[in-house]
């Protein structure tokens, strides 16, 4: 019984420590959007009168159209991402298309530093005066998505029974629309969570939109990148618009946490 | 409602030999249920009726149709999976209705068959339930009503009752004869279960390693099956084959166990074949067979017997079983003109040695 204690004191305690370590950096965040330059030499400064300077400084400097491009960016390439695919990870599953090698081979690109593959972007858009555009940033940005998303979606296919289909064909459909009509729908879920997966990792992402779209076309991380300039960190600025950038992604992964470990679990176990 | 034909019909994985050589005619409006252990193509020969397999070399027909080639959606042919396949996504409404979809039906007709159909099959409550929310003979139903929505040329069913309960499947064997006489529809159905083959088919296929080694109605395929895997295959218990020599009315085992077979027209080294029912177990204290097992099945019972090394299956009616508990010693005798002969190296059935009561050709009945 005092036993039983022990571990469960342990338990929360572990719990609480995990707990603050993850959110000690937002609210520590969250405080330093409403502090002044000079409050933040103080750490530890909890009470205090708070200023919304940063905040306005911050939707002054045009963080929200970043912020609308970096939706755009993400929308299109989740939108690719998850038709194609679908497609790929059906072919994938039901007819080991490629066999082991393009199963696993394709997340390849992730193996590679994002160095090695943004300069042969870059020249491209270059050559196609693409450059400081969004064109270039979704194709970087399908580059390391539409892996991810057709690898997630490989193990929802596989769960599929092929019965289904056959029953769709011979009850009169192609085999086109036995993939749209009854295939699809069964993997509509897992769709769902690799959209949302697709688009946080596209969302997240500064080193592509630096490099291929640094000026006008600037999308959310580097406009939040901005802050550091030449005269400093504005970091009561900067903390602001991390805010702006952390909570679509704090919303979507609330939605898909349980899909997320199915797809990740079953993408990988199953050989 | 068609003649369905397969003409020298081959199918092979590689070099792997599937189906050889299927030749078979479903005549209009038949149930022909293909029978056969596991692994002895019955199942492909289906998939390839119904296009989910292609065929290596051979044609297939519905009707005057060659359909060797076509997409199984243009054959127009009706499955009922082993699982069922429904729809997971759809109700059993939009389920029973879905293949009309396919024929650009219009939604709101297509909506009232699939209702008609669901009541004839006594679904009429369950319209809006999702599959998931259905027992296995519900969802069973529903596999069906998909499959007559539209009217097809063909059924088929690939072991429809195998995941059903031993009740439901007897009850549900009986439904779908039912269904099958009332629409007149050419049935071809696949299942290793030989009892569900005798009950349900107007003539049965006996499968063997890719080959039709007896076509025939249940009876011919019963009393005069073609070689001894089609006589072991068939029936329940299984029919005792025993190796032994014959001369004159005794057949003598090697062990020197003699049986009385009656007047046979066959001797020498042979195979002889005695269904348990027609192998009859007469106490005699100085016999040299001993019951080994007696094991009751209400109003008959199988009595396993030991002859000399060799087990021999009985059944006998409850009524005869006095005196025949485990340990009694029995002479044994076969039924006069009910044993099978078939050549000890070949297995094949020695023709003109059938039972007496049902002549029927051995030969004729194989294709």
């Amino acid at each position: 019984m005092k036993n039983s204690r022990t571990l469960t004191i342990f338990r929360v305690a572990l719990l609480w420590a995990a707990g603050i370590s993850v959110l000690f950096p937002v609210v520590w965040i969250a405080l330093a959007s409403v502090k002044t330059p000079e409050q933040l030499n103080d750490p530890f400064l909890f009470s205090f009168a708070p200023t919304l300077d940063g905040w306005r400084n911050v939707l002054s400097s045009g963080i929200l159209a970043a912020a609308g491009r970096s939706a755009i960016v993400a929308v299109t390439t989740v939108g690719i991402s998850v038709v194609v695919g679908s497609m790929g990870a059906y072919a994938i599953a039901r007819y080991r298309a490629g066999g082991t090698a393009t199963r696993f081979g394709m997340l390849a690109a992730q193996v590679l530093p994002p160095a090695v593959l943004v300069f042969p972007f870059l020249t491209m858009a270059y050559a196609l005066r693409l450059n400081d555009t969004l064109v270039p940033v979704i194709f970087a940005h399908l580059s390391f998505v539409l892996p991810v998303v057709t690898w997630f979606l490989i193990g929802f296919f596989e769960a599929v029974p092929r019965s289904l289909e056959e029953q769709a064909q011979v009850d009169g459909f192609t085999r086109f629309q036995a993939f749209r009509l009854v295939v699809l729908p069964q993997v509509f879920p897992g769709m769902g969570a690799a959209a949302i997966f697709g688009f946080t990792l596209s969302w997240n992402d500064l080193f592509y939109g630096l490099i291929l779209a640094p000026g006008k076309a600037a999308i959310l991380p580097v406009a939040i990148a901005g802050f550091n300039t030449f005269r400093g960190v504005q970091i009561g600025s900067m903390s602001a618009a991390i805010l702006i950038a952390v909570v679509p992604v704090v919303v979507a992964s609330f939605f898909i946490q349980r899909r997320l470990v199915q797809g990740i679990s079953g993408g990988a176990v199953k050989f | 409602m068609a003649i369905v034909r397969f003409s020298g019909v081959n199918k092979s994985f590689r070099s792997t030999s599937v189906v050889s050589d299927l030749n078979l005619e479903l005549p209009d409006g038949s149930f022909t249920v293909l029978v056969g252990p596991s692994g002895c193509g019955k199942s492909t020969s289906l998939r390839m009726l119904a296009g989910l397999e292609s065929v290596t070399s051979g044609t297939i027909t519905i009707g005057d149709r060659d359909v060797t080639n076509l997409q199984p959606r243009d054959r127009d042919v009706a499955m009922v999976f082993q699982n069922y396949a429904l729809y997971p996504h759809l109700s059993v409404r939009e389920n029973i209705a879905f293949p009309l979809r396919a024929s650009k039906e219009p939604r709101a007709n297509a909506l009232k068959r699939a209702d008609e159909v669901a009541e004839s099959l006594g679904l009429a409550k369950l319209l809006d339930r999702k599959p998931k929310a259905l027992s296995g003979g519900q969802q069973q139903r529903v596999a069906i009503g998909r499959a007559i929505i539209r009217e097809p040329s063909v059924f088929l069913f690939d072991e429809p009752l195998s995941n059903l309960d031993a009740k439901l499947r007897v009850e549900t064997r009986t439904e779908l004869l039912q269904i099958q006489r009332r629409l007149g529809i050419t049935c071809l159905y696949v299942t290793h279960d030989q009892e569900e083959a005798m009950t349900l088919s107007d003539r049965m296929v006996v499968m063997r390693d890719g080959r039709a080694a007896q076509v025939g109605t249940p009876i011919e395929v019963f009393n005069s099956p073609v070689d001894t895997f089609v006589a072991a295959f068939v029936g329940s218990p299984k029919m005792n084959l025993i190796a032994g020599e014959l001369s004159g009315e005794t057949c003598t085992l090697p062990s020197g166990f003699a049986l009385t077979v009656g007047r046979v027209k066959a001797s020498g080294a042979v195979t002889l074949g005695v269904r348990p029912d027609d192998l009859v177990p007469t106490v005699a204290d100085d016999a040299d067979a001993m019951v080994k097992l007696v094991e009751l099945l209400g109003p008959r019972a199988i009595v396993t017997v030991d002859a000399r090394g060799t087990d021999l299956t009985c059944v006998v009616e409850a009524a005869r079983l006095s005196g025949i508990t485990e340990g009694t010693r029995v002479a044994l005798s076969a039924r006069p003109g009910a044993v099978h002969v078939f050549d000890a190296k070949t297995g094949q059935r020695f023709v003109g040695t059938d039972r007496e009561n049902y002549n029927t050709d051995g030969n004729e009945s194989r294709s």
